[in-house]
């Protein structure tokens, strides 16, 4: 059971929030979806769940039209919205049986698969409790609980990890593998946290201004700039001099300057490094450090776009 | 599944302290205020200030008898049965005594004889209703009409315009007296023997008879259904803001997802509200039951008119989300409770019965929910039978209809895709 994505496009107004988009998800698989906010991402994640209707194109599932027919796969579907869609007035236990009545679960089943759900989600001793007082990192882990309920095969993910600390980030992340790994749920996984895509996700679509600007699997994509090394390198200070003196190398692209760290990418068959060395002698700044990085997503995004993900 | 969408909005709202102040603690308070406050103030409106009227008599009936007696005796034959009869016929004495003895007439009328000579000052005074001026030889004249087929005389009655309702009462006390009068003289003078106790008696008997059977409406009682059929209004915003916030946070999405109709959603909505309701009544009215023994007899009318009330409020609860959910703002239910209930409670004659200023605000107020149930609960508590209180059912019921329609009609089908 794929779901196939073809030429999605949703326009408000006269803006194209959402442009020609063709993606696919196996059964099993996890997929990322990688982007700047206001990439489109979450246009694409509400049409492909059914929520609003795309301008044009379609969503399939075996071969069947999910926008004729939604209830197909709303059926196999989870979906962890972007915002804490729980009740805060209520406990964890309470909001879990409601949301399981509303998808017509047997009472018994329900309780069984609140138990398990808890224990996924690791609130187990914290289900009596009211919502609003749990942590960000609780609600969170609650508002992908209140999505496996009814053991969907395919599970949406948006931004997830949105404001929470490290631990419960983390605590998401295991918890995503697990299922895939365990349950064979096949996840679709947006952030604009590159990393976090990197490290959960075997194929990535990274989207920006709508469009899908590449695709495929990490190796695939940062193949896009296998000719090219990152090189990191860090400062003694900052050095207003030294950066003008590398903006103006025509050997260089992708420059970053983050106070006193720069990295900039350069062709793999250059040895750059005596020329950065004179470079920096003659602008009176020391280097500490020296790194040859493989590129990252975000390089690719920064090749691709001219932008950094996170501005 | 239905069941525990409607579960779920009951739980939320009775787990919100803040919302429970608004919609029982409140109304509870007000109620107390409202009818220990202006207890005395009610009380003393319901009490018809007497008429004040005055007599100036110009003419000496006893001197005018005799003085007929004695011009006419060429025409007519002098008994003492004859002068004893006359002395009984005197319209101005019989007009007194009837004020001043009738029991009935004692409780609305003050009767003051006025000297002549200060009649234009009481005219200026504005002291009196209605002052009534009879002129010299008015007896003598009314005599002469009925045996010597002379002229009718008049009196003279000057009613005070600024109490128009007290001297509208005056007149047709008056107006009675004298189309009675005139027929028992109209009878005499046919040679029809006429008795005593066929003289008029003034009465007022209609509204007697309707005072008798109905409850005394107090303070407590008016502002007890008054502001119970106002804090219901505050239900509808209040479970529209919670379904708004059900859409700004996805919650709604989920329920979409979960193949559940947008109208399911919908309905789930206003049957929360009208249980909400009904409960929020219940709560009110058991309070004034033992705190200041309010109660009806009529059960079955009283249900009907809460439970249409209800409705009322969870069509609006309704019509109040789809607009919300239109607009993506949750503004309809904060403009409809922080504006649209002061007016609705203002027309409705929630702070006070609005509709003894004019007619036309008493029909603008049967067009307010609050107005209409509070209305209805008026006559049922003065025992109206089922009919009297139609206009109160058809108009709660052509609101509910509207608020439902027009709820329907906005809701956003949204998911797209259903």
């Amino acid at each position: 059971m794929m779901i196939e994505v073809v030429n999605l496009t949703k326009k408000f107004k006269k803006v194209n929030a959402v442009d020609q988009v063709n993606l696919y998800i196996e059964p099993g698989e996890i997929v990322g979806l990688l982007g700047p906010n206001g990439a489109g991402k979450s246009t694409t994640i509400a049409m492909l769940s059914t929520l609003i209707p795309p301008t044009a194109g379609d969503v399939f599932l075996n071969q069947q039209s999910i926008i004729k027919n939604p209830v197909a796969l709303r059926k196999i579907l989870g979906v962890v919205p972007q915002e804490i869609a729980l009740y805060g007035e209520l406990t964890a236990q309470e909001n879990l049986k409601f949301f399981g009545s509303i998808h017509k679960m047997p009472k018994k089943k329900l309780e069984e698969r609140m138990e398990v759900v808890l224990e996924q989600i690791g609130l187990q001793n914290e289900s009596k409790k009211k919502v609003k007082h749990y942590s960000g990192g609780m609600k969170r882990r609650l508002n992908i609980g209140v999505a496996l309920l009814h053991e969907p095969k395919y599970l949406i993910m948006d931004e997830p990890t949105v404001g929470i600390d490290p631990q419960s980030r983390n605590h998401i992340l295991e918890t995503v593998k697990r299922l895939n790994e365990e349950f064979h749920t096949a996840i679709i996984y947006t952030s604009h946290y590159m990393e976090e895509v990197e490290y959960i996700a075997k194929r990535i679509y990274i989207m920006d201004k709508g469009k899908i600007i590449a695709s495929g699997t990490k190796d695939e994509i940062k193949s896009i700039l296998s000719s090219e090394n990152t090189i990191l390198i860090k400062l003694e200070r900052q050095s207003k001099e030294f950066v003008n003196v590398l903006l103006q190398e025509p050997t260089l692209s992708n420059i970053n300057v983050n106070e006193t760290e720069i990295s900039f990418t350069v062709s793999k068959d250059m040895n750059f490094l005596p020329t950065l060395l004179t470079l920096s002698n003659n602008s009176g700044v020391r280097l500490k450090s020296f790194q040859v990085e493989e590129p990252s997503l975000e390089d690719v995004f920064l090749h691709l776009t001219g932008r950094a993900l996170r501005n | 599944m239905f069941l525990s969408l409607i579960r779920k909005q009951i739980t939320i709202l009775f787990r919100s302290p803040t919302e429970l102040l608004i919609l029982l603690f409140m109304p509870i308070v007000l109620i107390t205020i409202l009818s220990f406050a202006l207890g005395a103030l009610w009380e003393g409106e319901n009490e018809v200030s007497k008429v004040e009227l005055a007599i100036v008599q110009q003419d000496d009936e006893m001197q005018q008898v005799d003085q007929f007696l004695l011009e006419a005796k060429d025409f007519i034959n002098r008994t003492s049965d004859m002068e004893k009869y006359l002395q009984h016929m005197l319209p101005i004495s019989i007009l007194v005594e009837q004020m001043e003895t009738n029991e009935e007439m004692k409780q609305f009328i003050h009767v003051t004889k006025l000297d002549p000579e200060k009649v234009e000052d009481a005219k200026e005074s504005g002291e009196y209703a209605a002052i009534l001026e009879v002129p010299k030889n008015f007896t003598y004249d009314f005599l002469s009409s009925i045996y010597l087929q002379g002229e009718k005389p008049t009196f003279n009655v000057y009613l005070n315009e600024s109490e128009k309702i007290t001297s509208t009462i005056v007149q047709s006390i008056l107006d009675y007296y004298q189309q009675q009068y005139s027929l028992a003289s109209s009878l005499a003078q046919s040679g029809v023997p006429t008795n005593i106790d066929s003289l008029p008696k003034m009465e007022i008997t209609s509204d007697i008879r309707t005072i008798d059977s109905q409850q005394e409406i107090t303070s407590s009682t008016y502002y007890t259904f008054s502001m119970t059929v106002m804090f219901i209004l505050y239900i509808a915003s209040t479970l529209a803001s919670q379904a708004f916030v059900e859409k700004y946070f996805h919650i709604f999405d989920r329920v979409l997802l979960a193949r559940i109709h947008p109208l399911t959603y919908l309905f789930s909505i206003m049957t929360a509200t009208i249980i909400i309701a009904m409960v929020q009544v219940g709560i009110l009215f058991t309070f004034a039951y033992f705190i200041f023994n309010i109660s009806f007899a009529q059960w079955e009318s009283f249900l009907i008119i809460t439970l249409l009330l209800s409705i009322v409020v969870g069509g609006l609860a309704a019509l109040l989300s789809s607009v919300n959910y239109r607009t993506n703002s949750g503004e309809a239910s904060n403009v409809f409770s922080n504006a649209f209930v002061s007016v609705f409670a203002l027309v409705g004659g929630s702070y006070f019965n609005i509709s003894s200023l004019s007619p036309w605000l008493a029909e603008l107020g049967m067009w307010t929910p609050n107005g209409a149930a509070l209305n209805g609960y008026l006559k049922i508590y003065q025992n109206a039978s089922m009919v009297e209180i139609m206009p109160n059912i058809i108009h709660l019921s052509i609101l509910a209809i509207l608020f439902i329609v027009l709820a329907v009609v906005l809701f956003p089908k949204r998911g797209g895709i259903v």
